[in-house]
């Protein structure tokens, strides 16, 4: 968790410069596939930082693409705890903190 | 066409290491203790958000060739199939209706007909395709999160 924290805020210096740190936010996300973090997977093109005014779409946007879910038709959900995450919110409109464990929910059809 | 218990039990332990992290992270609990090739059994416990207990049992023989076979039991796992052990988010046959669940199939008594178990990675209407034993946590995790209750 140390190394994270080290890896969070370098990241957040590079992503705002001369900006508060707390305008930007580390999570980790856990997926059927694999935890996203700060150094997992290893070879991620992207790393979950995030300005304070990003949505929620974007993260599932972003760790659709780091894991490989393509499967269009299916439902992606963030969920914090047992909370969906509405994607046209704003992670600063949820109150997460640093570090927080989200869930990337994969839900597919239901025939009748 | 079959596939030797081995390779099921190979590819259900492969599944089970990758989504393992995610069954702890939403607090799902599951039984592979038993798990071997003469039993390709687990077992994963889902709840809805009021916090009813779901208790479902994969039955992987033939995995990955063909899909597991899904039924809820009630909590010693010794009955199985009733309306009670349901969560009210499924067909009411009872039964998970989707390609991945065996148990759909009208060749083995469900009630689609027109599915072929060779086809189950194909995606069932209303979704995309859900091809690994995490997928299908995961989405029945999300269902039954919403399930107000039982069906019976």
């Amino acid at each position: 968790m140390a190394e994270e924290q080290n890896l969070a805020a370098g990241l957040e210096g590079k992503l705002n410069p001369g900006h508060r740190q707390d305008r930007c936010l580390h999570i980790l996300v856990q997926t059927p596939r694999g935890l996203w973090s700060l150094t997992d997977p290893e070879n991620a093109p992207r790393r979950p930082v995030y300005a304070l005014n990003s949505k929620i779409q974007q993260i599932i946007n972003d760790v659709r693409e780091v894991f490989g879910f393509v499967e269009n038709g299916n439902q992606y959900v963030l969920l914090h705890g047992d909370e969906r995450l509405q994607p046209e919110r704003t992670i600063e409109s949820y109150h997460l903190d640093d570090g927080t464990l989200l869930i990337l929910s994969v839900q597919g059809g239901n025939a009748v | 066409m079959s596939v030797p218990a081995e390779v099921s039990l190979e590819a259900v332990r492969q599944d089970l290491a990758e989504v393992s992290p995610f069954m702890i992270a939403a607090s799902l609990s599951f039984d592979a203790g038993d798990l071997s090739a003469k039993n390709l059994k687990i077992q994963v416990t889902f709840r809805n958000r009021a916090g009813e207990r779901f208790f479902a049992e994969f039955d992987c023989s033939e995995y990955p060739l063909f899909p597991p076979t899904i039924e809820f039991t009630d909590a010693a796992r010794q009955a199985r199939g009733q309306l009670r052990f349901y969560p009210n988010v499924f067909h009411t046959t009872p039964c998970v209706c989707a390609r991945y669940n065996r148990k759909a199939y009208g060749e083995l008594g469900g009630p689609h007909n027109e599915w072929r178990l060779i086809d189950w990675r194909l995606p069932t209407d209303g979704g995309g395709p859900i091809t690994t034993l995490g997928l299908m946590i995961s989405d029945l995790h999300s269902k039954i999160l919403g399930a107000s209750g039982r069906m019976g």
